[in-house]
């Protein structure tokens, strides 16, 4: 009973966790007509949609008696991908017909006509099965004005990868958005954890005045909000930033080409920011981690003759494995899903905006294009879970068997 | 190899004092195992020794050089773990080369000092596992091969059987035995284990409470204890005691009468007892036999056949509780009444 109620809520969560990512890449493959008229739920099963064709072939002009063609080809004549397929329907065939109440006059009329039925379109007899074929028959040889017609298709799934072509390659923004992620994200997530394992080795395995008091500060740390901080950072690295131009208009001639001035916001301030705010959490996950480790082995390290660096590099390190791990999957992820720290401290430069930001930018140039939005958006998803399943594999466990008794 | 000498050590953990002045003299060569309950402090001052922890007071010479302010590495001691403490994420022979490669050792020495030292525990063919891939006996022959190849002057041992099962700590200790006829360093051995203290041990330290107890070697104990713990610590079962009064105190001819027997010409352990103080007469199970005209008389609670030996647990009329170990069989069964005797010349007083 309770297994089964664990099960379902199992799924659930599951279910709730899955289903929008499942939203997203769907959208993000259909055509932009599809994603706007119906939800992606509907993209699995054929659907009745709505096309306009046009009666001729391109180019076509020569009289005839009867002409022939397929509907599906001349939706898809200069078409490269989404092409259309299934069962037509039906057509709403709109146009003027002979009055049958007024001699002589023409009406407009809206009909739907079915697959095989005859259709008077400028005088001809126009017939269509549902797969698509067609033929317009006409008493003599005429050469009629091209027409459009609706036609209703039971519409096959289809799905396509050009939003992604036009998110990546139509221009430059999503590419810069990835590269300049990376270049904030990658520092930003090494140079926390790397100052976070001496410090966490110091907190657990050395003896200094203080240790406990310092340890409890650093940790109370992770409870001040990042908001409350960008005043103060943002003012000092203006500060910084004002020192270092003035530094440089000293020793260099950079005045000449008047290229002194030295960002406040950049790549840089992003990563001593990260890092700032990232060193709290990190020093005390690893600390925790790293007590647990048997006393018994540094002990006889130091029998050994090691120094704390020597523990530190042929023990800490190798056993603190997956502890590194988790916190670095932790850490990336919190850097390149960020988006305030990015906006306030980050370059403004188009071309140094990290993803979120650009993803926040699209939601105003693409507006209701959500193919386009939902594509950029499975890109930037994409990168985590490629990362966390990377590192997935430094899980061990058991790290330690065979270490000390019992293990 | 080298002498290690202890000079008024004391340590404290705030105001709980571990370890009271103990003086101690260990030979070149000399097997000595600090033996004691759980708490007595000999892991403790075996830390000492190898300067894991820092001392209180006192001075510690290690080959005739004070190593109070030496780091654990530069003493010249090598120790071996209660709990193998082997690194999880080498293989058996970097595991040994550690230390070695920690000093500078070039490759070919290290390769040459630690395949010496397998070979010696015979484990060449372990070299390339790792300790998860072990058994335990085989880990703690590892944790023997780090001390070994270190080429200590002392070698350290913290209960290194304890954590092994009955058969393979018995091959353990006989091989432990071994490789100090064939290494011939000094060695200091800590158990709460007596048998492996009487087995192995040129030297017993018998600790109690931080304190030294008795120093000897393991017969001298077992035979001459300084007092009533050293007694009833060393030695299975344990020595029965049986309260009572000295009646006439000269040194090795003492008069005790208990309340149920009296006897004469017992050796008196005890410097401070006058006549007419209370005292107990200790005897060990082993010289005590069964005999129907016997000073002791008590009621079979429990007969333990143990093949070798009979252990019987009996009670006196006065409530005293005692065991007689006996090589033969004896035909006594539960609720009988027993008399026996004993000579006097291997009881105690304390």
């Amino acid at each position: 009973m309770t297994r089964t109620f664990k099960h379902i809520v199992l799924a659930l969560i599951v279910v709730i966790w899955v289903l929008p990512f499942v939203a997203l890449v769907t959208t993000s493959l259909r055509s932009e007509t599809a994603s706007k008229t119906s939800g992606f739920w509907t993209a699995f099963t054929p659907t009745e949609l709505g096309h306009r064709f046009g009666t001729h072939d391109r180019d076509q002009t020569d009289p005839f008696v009867t002409m022939s063609g397929n509907i599906f080809e001349r939706l898809n004549g200069d078409k490269e991908s989404f092409e259309v397929s299934g069962e037509v329907n039906s057509i709403l065939f709109k146009g003027r017909v002979p009055d049958p109440d007024n001699a002589g006059k023409t009406k407009l009329i809206k009909q739907l006509i079915y697959a095989g039925e005859v259709m008077d379109v400028r005088d001809g007899e126009f017939v269509f099965q549902s797969n698509g074929d067609f033929t317009w028959t006409f008493p003599e040889a005429t050469a009629p004005k091209p027409k459009n017609l609706d036609a209703f298709i039971n519409q096959d799934p289809v799905f396509g990868t050009d939003a992604y072509v036009e998110v990546l390659f139509e221009n430059e923004n999503v590419p810069n958005a990835l590269i300049s992620s990376f270049i904030v994200t990658i520092p930003a997530t090494i140079i926390p954890i790397t100052i976070a394992a001496f410090a966490a080795y110091a907190f657990a395995w050395m003896r200094f005045p203080g240790r406990d008091w310092l340890f409890v500060i650093v940790v109370s740390l992770m409870v001040v909000p990042t908001q409350l901080a960008f005043l103060p950072v943002l003012q000092g690295f203006s500060g910084i930033a004002s020192w270092a131009t003035s530094l440089n208009a000293w020793l260099t001639d950079c005045e000449a080409t008047q290229t002194c001035q030295v960002a406040s916001k950049s790549f840089a301030s992003l990563w001593v920011t990260h890092t700032a705010f990232g060193l709290p959490l990190a020093i005390y996950l690893l600390r925790n981690y790293i007590v647990g480790l048997p006393k018994e082995l540094l002990e006889s390290a130091r029998i050994d003759g090691a120094s704390h660096l020597k523990i530190f590099t042929r023990l800490i390190i190798p056993l603190s494995v997956p502890a590194l791990a988790s916190f670095s999957i932790f850490q990336f992820l919190w850097v390149w899903n960020d988006l305030i720290v990015a906006l306030y401290i980050g370059s403004a430069d188009s071309a140094d905006l990290v993803f979120p930001i650009r993803l926040q930018k699209q939601l105003g140039t693409f507006k209701d294009q959500l193919h386009l939005l939902n594509a950029s958006a499975v890109i930037s998803i994409i990168v985590p879970v490629i990362v966390f399943l990377s590192m997935q594999r430094y899980f061990i466990r058991g790290l330690l068997a065979g270490s000390v008794k019992g293990g | 190899m080298a002498r290690v000498s202890l000079r008024g050590v004391n340590k404290s953990f705030g105001k709980v004092d571990v370890i009271r002045d103990v003086d101690l003299d260990i030979d070149n060569g000399e097997f000595v195992v600090f033996v004691g309950p759980s708490g007595c402090g000999k892991s403790t001052l075996l830390r000492l020794i190898s300067g894991l922890e820092a001392l209180s007071s006192g001075e510690i010479y290690i080959a005739d050089r004070p190593v109070m302010d030496l780091p654990p590495s530069k003493r010249g001691i090598a120790m071996v773990f209660q709990s193998y403490a082997l690194y999880p994420h080498m293989t058996v022979f970097h595991n040994m080369a550690f230390s070695l490669d920690l000093e500078g050792k070039s490759k070919k020495e290290i390769r040459e000092r630690v395949e010496a030292a397998a070979k010696i525990l015979q484990m060449e063919h372990l070299l390339d596992r790792r300790p998860a891939a072990l058994s335990g006996g085989q880990r703690q022959r590892v944790a023997i091969g780090r001390a070994i190849v270190r080429n200590p002057d002392v070698f350290l041992f913290d209960e290194p059987l304890s954590n092994l099962d009955a058969a393979l700590r018995h091959d353990t200790r006989v091989e432990i035995a071994k490789l100090h006829r064939q290494l011939d360093a000094t060695t200091i051995y800590v158990t709460h284990d007596q048998v492996e203290a009487m087995t192995l041990a040129d030297k017993i330290v018998v600790l109690k409470d931080g304190e030294v107890m008795q120093v000897g070697a393991p017969m001298d104990l077992f035979h001459n204890p300084a007092n009533e713990f050293v007694a009833g610590f060393l030695g299975s079962p344990k020595m029965n005691f049986f309260e009572g009064v000295l009646l006439s105190a000269s040194e090795q001819q003492a008069h005790f009468s208990g309340e149920e027997f009296e006897v004469d010409g017992v050796r008196l352990v005890s410097t401070t007892k006058r006549n007419g103080d209370p005292i107990k007469l200790g005897i060990r199970p082993q010289h005590m036999w069964l005999d129907p005209n016997g000073s002791v008389t008590g009621t079979v609670t429990l007969v333990e056949q143990l093949g070798t030996e009979t252990v019987l647990e009996l009670i006196t009329q006065q409530g005293t509780p005692f065991r007689i170990a006996s090589p033969e069989n004896v035909e006594v069964s539960v609720g009988e009444q027993a008399s026996f005797n004993f000579d006097p010349n291997s009881a105690h007083l304390f």
